[in-house]
């Protein structure tokens, strides 16, 4: 049976869909079973939609490119 | 056209709408930052961006709607970068840096691969409620900004951007293989950000 060291080092290709058939139902073999890694994998998910939800700032800037493309558009159309 | 959401836009572009350029700089710069960045690494990649956006301008009337917005805008910068570079590539660089929070590492299990250390539960179990934290929105930008320009990239190209990875390997031209692993990696780093500030409350 998978580990649960091993389990961490696929979690990544489990969260983006790149295990194969067998490794795939090992995972959730293991995660049926295993509570700590799957507050593990919870909480891996949990990070992948935190680090969308990061707000990015940089409003001034954009404003300022966004005026010289249309710009530089107008001139060229 | 294929991509319908962008032919709306594409049409007020072509118009010279500055709203529509605002938005389409808005949603799109940071993933041509995110690709310039791993390909010229961060001395040039703010005038690639910056080319590459000239491209796109002169570009628009060509544009044919056979991939979407997203893709074009993101190969013109992938070109851009690799015009620059003009020379091979530089060696994809697979190092690792440490984070400033660690990994999950080996000191993590014990010696028959089971959980050491377990993961305790979190205070927050949603995004929005972990992001009120002015604090940790801080923390976890240290550790973004601690992880390989090519690493960053892969992150976020991946998560914020929601690129394929196959894409991601044709835009950065690096193996299915590599990107797996540099994502892996960053992922855990940004995990333990997130741990050690559930646990201890500061970055």
């Amino acid at each position: 049976m998978l580990s649960c060291k091993e389990l961490v080092a696929h979690s990544s290709d489990y969260l983006d869909s790149q295990l194969n058939l067998r490794m795939r139902l090992a995972v959730r073999t293991h995660l049926a079973m295993c509570r700590n890694c799957r507050r593990f994998i919870r909480q891996m998910r949990l990070s992948q939609l935190v680090l969308r939800r990061l707000p990015q700032g940089q409003n001034a800037e954009l404003d300022a490119l966004a005026q010289r493309l249309a710009e530089l558009r107008r001139q060229s159309s | 056209m294929d991509y319908p959401d962008d032919s709306a836009l594409l049409t007020r572009l072509l118009a010279g709408e500055q709203k529509a350029f605002r938005e389409l700089v808005g949603t799109y710069q940071s993933a041509m930052r995110a690709v310039a960045f791993a390909i010229v690494g961060s001395r040039n990649a703010d005038e690639v961006v910056q080319d590459a956006w000239l491209a796109v301008v002169r570009n628009l009337d060509s544009f044919q709607g056979r991939s979407s917005l997203k893709t074009w805008l993101l190969t013109i910068t992938a070109n851009t970068a690799k015009t620059r570079l003009k020379h091979n590539r530089r060696e994809v660089l697979l190092d690792d840096l440490p984070g400033p929070h660690g990994s999950v590492g080996d000191e993590r299990f014990a010696a028959d691969g089971h959980w050491l250390l377990a993961p305790h539960a979190w205070h927050q179990d949603t995004p929005e409620a972990l992001l009120t934290e002015g604090e940790l929105r801080e923390c976890l930008e240290k550790t973004l900004a601690s992880l390989s320009e090519l690493q960053g990239s892969v992150l976020l190209l991946r998560e914020r951007q929601g690129l394929e990875l196959d894409e991601i390997c044709n835009l950065l031209q690096v193996s299915l293989s590599n990107v797996r692993v540099l994502l892996h990696r960053a992922r855990l780093k940004v995990f333990a950000t997130l741990e050690h500030f559930e646990e201890t409350g500061q970055c």
